[in-house]
């Protein structure tokens, strides 16, 4: 890895002019997003925040082709997604879901999954490659053995985390990572973010309707409002100062607020 | 072509039969059920089709000739296959297409196989054996497709965030539906196995005991009575698995992903 890629300056996601449309029960076609661009830089955390039904998890799951756009064009390191093989892809872009899933079977058989899927050899519990998920999201070894599903909702998400980064993604995407945490299991996931971004050289996009990782850990804000971008820069400057009148009564909305 | 073993059953034989579909009326109307019209429109369904059906065997023994036997075995797979589809709520997409061409492959290649390889009765078209056998193979056949479609659509409907969690981390649409298939799979064949397990303590089954009171060897019903239920084993497993096989993918798109519901 080079300077230049380790200064956090490299584009890694590129949205340009994406577009999404759906046919409503009637035949009509509605716009879930529409002329959506930005860039996600490596080493880099860009958050996308907005109400319920603003096109936040439409948005994030375009980066690893659970769905495709209608129009547009998503590039992952200059070369548009569409023409990468989509399993290979959800390799380099992984993402974690909004509701933590558990496979059947201990934690350390859940890490083994993403080996399993490509039909290589599962490491063992001591191996490098166990070692580094787990501390990167500071779970113990002794844990390995557990009945997966027995876990706590943070250690839920924990593990789904380090799950999705065996595979060594280049980007990792988070749908509402907090929506089932308290506020103390959101300020320690918040930490792990910004230590595994900066640790692995990740471009992080995470969706959130919670304002505490937008303050605390975002470096690249992106405001959605019905299916459109209103606002979006350094996550500190907007915060602090809303452009808009959309943003504005967003940010002073008791939901969003995290403090 | 009368069996002398057989008492042949006159009309007033027949309506004292149908006396035990008024006292079951009666029956129902003591416990108030309210299921005295299903019941009576039932019984009078019954008495016609099997008029019907009788008549039309009359006459298709009759011709002996492969095309009306092959014009049945297709309206058996067409009725299986229109019962199957009243039957499920929820259907997976492509549902005829799916069911329909794993009815007429599963179920005409056992039966075929049964009765050219197995019984080895000749001409192929006999409809003496032909008809009966297919029917039995394809009416159980047509519970196991159900079973299969519509336990495949409920548990790639409940298992979605599993299937998009394993879609996520690299698994082909198989690899994340596998959980999905192996419980339809195994819920369209349990019922064959508890039948076959059941066989002969709980119940004699039907083909057994129609030989027996025509007159066939007990021990020569037994070996048909054998051959039939491994035949419809065989039946259910190939058309459900090709169910479950061809189905799972309808739910996915050629890039491994989950279509929306």
């Amino acid at each position: 890895m080079n300077q230049q890629q380790k200064s956090g300056k490299n584009p890694v996601v590129e949205f340009i002019d994406v577009r999404v449309t759906k046919l409503s029960p009637a035949g009509a076609t509605m716009v879930i997003l529409d002329r959506i661009s930005f860039t996600a830089l490596q080493g880099k955390i860009t958050g996308i925040i907005g109400a319920s039904g603003s096109g936040k998890s439409t948005l994030i799951r375009l980066c690893n082709r659970l769905d495709d756009p209608s129009d547009g064009t998503i590039l992952l390191n200059g070369q548009n997604i569409s023409t990468i093989e989509p399993l290979l892809l959800r390799r380099k872009v992984a993402m974690v879901l909004q509701k933590p899933f558990m496979f059947e079977g201990t934690l350390l058989e859940n890490l083994q999954r993403p080996f399993l899927f490509r039909n290589i050899a599962p490491p063992s519990a001591k191996s490098d490659e166990i070692t580094r998920v787990l501390d990167l999201v500071q779970l113990s070894s002794e844990m390995l053995a557990r009945d997966a599903r027995s876990l706590s909702g943070g250690e839920q998400q924990r593990v789904n985390l380090a799950r999705a980064l065996v595979n060594h993604p280049e980007v990792l995407l988070l749908d509402e990572p907090t929506s089932a945490l308290d506020r103390p299991s959101t300020a320690r996931l918040a930490s792990t973010l910004s230590n595994i971004c900066e640790s692995e050289h990740l471009a992080i996009i995470v969706v959130t309707h919670d304002l505490y990782l937008a303050e605390h850990i975002v470096n690249h804000l992106i405001y959605l409002e019905e299916g459109q971008i209103v606002e979006q820069g350094d996550a500190t400057s907007m915060l602090a100062m809303p452009q808009t009148a959309v943003f504005k009564n967003f940010l002073a909305k008791p939901e969003s607020s995290s403090l | 072509m009368n069996n002398p073993h057989i008492i042949p059953l006159n009309v007033i034989q027949l309506v004292s039969a149908y006396a035990l579909i008024l006292l079951s009326l009666a029956l129902a109307r003591l416990q108030h059920i309210d299921h005295e019209k299903q019941l009576l429109w039932s019984s009078i369904r019954m008495l016609f089709q099997l008029i019907a059906v009788g008549y039309l065997l009359h006459l298709v023994f009759a011709i002996n000739s492969p095309l009306p036997v092959v014009l049945m075995l297709l309206a058996m797979a067409g009725f299986s296959l229109q019962v199957a589809g009243s039957r499920i709520k929820k259907r997976m997409p492509n549902f005829y297409r799916v069911v329909g061409s794993s009815i007429i492959i599963g179920c005409g290649g056992v039966t075929f196989y049964f009765c050219l390889l197995v019984v080895g009765y000749s001409p192929w078209f006999d409809p003496r054996y032909l008809i009966p056998m297919a029917g039995m193979i394809f009416g159980n056949a047509m519970n196991g497709a159900s079973l299969a479609a519509e336990r495949l659509s409920s548990e790639m409907h409940e298992r979605r965030e599993e299937i998009e969690c394993a879609l996520c981390l690299g698994a082909t649409s198989r690899q994340s539906a596998g959980e999905a298939i192996r419980n339809a799979y195994s819920a369209a064949l349990r019922p064959t196995i508890n039948t076959m397990a059941a066989t002969g303590i709980v119940a004699l089954p039907g083909m057994m005991t129609g030989q027996i009171l025509s007159g066939t060897e007990p021990i020569i019903a037994v070996r048909y009575q054998i051959a039939i239920l491994c035949a419809i084993t065989g039946a259910v497993a190939v058309t459900s698995f090709l169910i479950v096989q061809q189905g799972y993918r309808r739910f996915f798109t050629d890039a491994h992903q989950l279509k929306r519901e």
